[in-house]
């Protein structure tokens, strides 16, 4: 057997992390791996899963954002209050939602950018400002029920098993083509994730198909994923923010616009996070003054960090927000399905959290200069 | 140490000794208010942004409700501000490393909850409880520097998966109940609400602490003069002691009118004092400073980095149990909402508002009881013109960000002055 290096072991830990979860999860309660209860599960962790792609992509030009979890229930008020008050048809009401927080983003990159205040404050000012502003715009009975049909229907619509084979057909398609393409190129280990996702794709439809069908909301939210990967990996905006995030003196200096890089970022985090806000809303069926409260950000960061975004900035990719937001869903679904109480699921999350990021700093950590890239907030 | 230093004999010694700003002490009165107004025009506004916040928000607040400034009003924003001031104190510890502990709040709850466990459920000794309670903030702290340092996982993390940890952990404690009450009889309830100097004790505590103000003044005078470095005028050094005592003297007879200083405010007072003496004149405080500044700067000249990391995160952890059990003392109770996530963002808000830099190396002791003071005033104000809680979340972030705004455009006319 060749030896794994230890930068390996460190990438290897979260998804062991997720195979042991659902290891003793299924031993102790052989009901987790039923197919309602996995399809339950995907449910459960797309808004988290979303809002955690927002948090890898602020991690990867090197910033934090604190404020995803406050953004994504402002957005999503906007969205409820403009549907169900003021009778918006859904797409404007979603399309406004959305705008909402891109304008948050950018002001927030403003202020990071113009000003000069870290990040880790900006963000933390506008954590306690948009949980405000969502109390304002909710109003006084602080909770807003969701009525329009089609903003029900983004969380409460199944796919038809014809359609779900289709997906999972075109899915495996593209991987086994991928494959051969990256064989022929005599690029071995770029087949990995492609096998992956070519075996895993049509599994989960059997499984989804055993129970209700694919759930619309998941393909949102793998259209998501598989969007942000190709914008991050394959686009000048993607390979710009990696630079900014590696070394973001080195990349004003190499000509990228970093300022512009962390605004389009910082917005687009913003965006995805809204997006989580109206799945978690649809999901619900309503946005009270408890949406996108500090937990939903503190179990994004969580997810973003266990799925192996470094915090250092610059490396982690955008599936590390779906690997993350797994193993904390996993954990919470698989501890509510032992009875076990929030208390439990806090410290689990905690322990798992303090695990996945200290192997993987043990790991990279011949990669780093000994106490001269320590992190500091906001950097 | 002074007998070892030859004092200089010609101008240019002494005037080669002004170059460095930092051992310069202006002569005389106008020399002193030179001093200061090139300290702020070179962007080193100190807490002056925060003192002027204050009297705006005092002003403001009169303005809409006459009642705000009353005797009874301030002596209640004081007794509120102690537990989210304690614990921000031991958030500007970390954040001069250029550090951050997120859990601070999870930290506080904890405590609260165990020392309520022990002395009401189980009735155990109060100061047994007490010692309990604070030990495990201390030893949480020293838990996260170790790991910080041996592992090297970032401090944001850590705390993190403590903040999420602890909150569990609480729940362990308090058990189904879900919440204990700590009977008002007990000390320490009386100590957080009770417990006030009298009128006697308060002057004469006001006389002693400017008298001693003043004599350290002047032995540092005498110390300088006899090394040959120019020191502060005497004048300069009684006119603000007068001050002092004046303002310190109208205070007390101000807030005598009501119930006058809580054991509790002067508990948080003198730690903020020592505090602050511990972080100017100890080794250790000075090293603290010197690893926030620089790191690997402050190792290259042979600082034990490690320790001073691991004694601040213990220290941090040891305040904010402590603001815990203060939480608990003035609450008299103590529940699953404890030390939740609005404490930990009040006490890191309040930290920064007084003038921290979140990039290590620069800030007070007194940042912390400054910045708690804005907060916990604009708390009472709202709560009294009856906005809802939307309002003064906004405000809180608005006033956050104005205070590091401030502090930022500050810090881009220091690095063009050359003192970065």
């Amino acid at each position: 057997m060749a030896p794994v290096s230890t930068a390996r072991l460190g990438r290897l830990a979260p998804p062991l992390a997720l195979v042991v979860i659902w290891l003793v999860m299924t031993l102790i309660n052989p009901r987790f791996l039923s197919a309602v209860n996995l399809t339950n599960l995907m449910l459960q962790i797309v808004a988290v899963g979303a809002v955690a792609v927002a948090v890898v992509l602020v991690l990867l030009i090197g910033e934090i954002d604190l404020s995803v979890g406050a953004v994504s229930g402002l957005g999503a008020g906007v969205t409820a209050v403009l549907s169900v008050k003021q009778d918006w048809p859904a797409v404007l009401a979603i399309i406004a939602g959305l705008l909402t927080g891109a304008l948050v983003g950018l002001l927030h990159a403003t202020i990071v950018t113009r000003v000069g205040v870290a990040s880790f404050v900006v963000t933390l000012a506008g954590l306690l400002t948009w949980q405000g502003a969502l109390q304002l715009v909710l109003g006084e009975t602080g909770t807003v029920n969701l009525d329009d049909p089609q903003l029900v229907a983004i969380a409460g619509t199944f796919l038809s098993p014809a359609l779900g084979w289709l997906i999972a057909a075109v899915i495996t398609a593209a991987a086994v083509a991928a494959v051969v393409v990256h064989l022929r190129a005599d690029r071995p280990r770029r087949v990995w994730p492609w096998v992956l996702a070519g075996t895993v794709a049509p599994v989960a439809v059997l499984v989804f198909n055993a129970d209700r069908g694919v759930p619309l909301a998941v393909v949102v939210f793998l259209l998501l994923l598989a969007g942000g990967d190709v914008v991050m990996r394959r686009t000048t905006l993607g390979r710009h923010a990696v630079a900014t995030g590696s070394n973001a003196s080195g990349a004003r200096r190499a000509g990228i616009a970093v300022d512009r890089i962390r605004m389009t970022v910082f917005a687009l985090a913003s965006v995805l996070a809204v997006t989580g806000g109206i799945l978690a809303a649809s999901r619900l069926l309503a946005v009270n003054q408890s949406s996108g409260s500090t937990d939903l950000m503190l179990t994004a960061v969580a997810a973003a960090a266990i799925g192996g975004a470094s915090l250092f900035g610059g490396r982690g990719t955008v599936w590390s927000a779906l690997l993350g937001a797994l193993v904390v869903g996993s954990l919470a679904n698989g501890l509510d399905l032992l009875g076990a109480s929030s208390a439990i699921r806090l410290i689990a999350t905690g322990v798992v959290l303090a695990l996945a990021v200290g192997l993987d700093t043990v790991a990279h950590r011949a990669e780093r200069q000994p106490f001269t890239e320590h992190s500091r907030p906001g950097r | 140490m002074s007998t070892t230093r030859t004092a200089p004999t010609d101008e240019t010694a002494a005037r080669a000794d002004l170059i460095d700003e930092r051992l310069a002490q202006d002569t005389g009165l106008r020399g002193a208010a030179d001093a200061f107004r090139r300290r702020v025009r070179d962007g080193d506004l100190g807490l002056l942004p925060v003192v002027v916040g204050l009297f705006v928000i005092g002003l403001v607040f009169y303005l809409q409700d006459v009642t705000y400034l009353s005797s009874s009003n301030l002596v209640n924003i004081t007794l509120n501000a102690v537990p989210y001031g304690i614990i921000a104190v031991g958030v500007v510890l970390v954040l001069l490393l250029g550090e951050i502990d997120l859990s601070v709040g999870s930290i506080s709850g904890l405590a609260g909850s165990i020392t309520a466990v022990l002395v009401v459920q189980q009735g155990q000794p109060l100061v047994l409880g007490l010692l309990a309670g604070a030990g495990t903030g201390a030893v949480i702290g020293i838990a996260y520097g170790l790991i910080f340092t041996k592992i090297g996982v970032p401090s944001f993390v850590i705390t993190l998966a403590g903040l999420l940890g602890f909150v569990g952990l609480q729940y362990v404690v308090l058990g189904d109940t879900g919440t204990i009450n700590l009977p008002r009889t007990s000390p320490l309830a009386q100590f957080a609400r009770e417990d006030f100097l009298s009128p006697a004790v308060s002057y004469v505590a006001v006389v002693v602490v400017v008298v001693a103000y003043a004599l350290v003044s002047i032995i540092g005078i005498r110390r300088r003069t006899a090394a040959g470095l120019p020191a502060q005028s005497l004048t300069l050094v009684l006119g603000k002691s007068a001050i002092m005592l004046a303002g310190l003297g109208f205070l007390t007879y101000y807030l005598n009118i009501d119930r006058g200083w809580g054991f509790a405010v002067v508990f948080f007072v003198a730690l903020v004092v020592v505090l602050d003496l511990v972080l100017r004149k100890t080794t250790w405080g000075r090293h603290l400073y010197a690893v926030g500044g620089n790191v690997e700067a402050a190792r290259r000249s042979g600082i034990n980095v490690n320790w001073i990391y691991i004694s601040a995160f213990s220290l941090t952890g040891l305040l904010a149990a402590t603001g815990g059990l203060m939480f608990l003392a003035r609450l008299t109770s103590v529940s699953q909402a404890s030390g939740s996530n609005d404490v930990n963002l009040t006490a890191i808000a309040a930290a920064v508002i007084g003038g921290v830099s979140l990039f290590g190396g620069r800030g007070s002791a007194y940042s912390a009881l400054l910045g708690v003071l804005v907060l916990t005033a604009i708390n009472s104000g709202l709560n009294r013109i009856g906005v809802d809680s939307s309002v003064r979340y906004i405000v809180t972030g608005a006033v956050l960000l104005l205070a590091v705004s401030i502090d930022a455009i500050a810090r881009r006319a220091r690095a063009s002055s050359g003192r970065g």
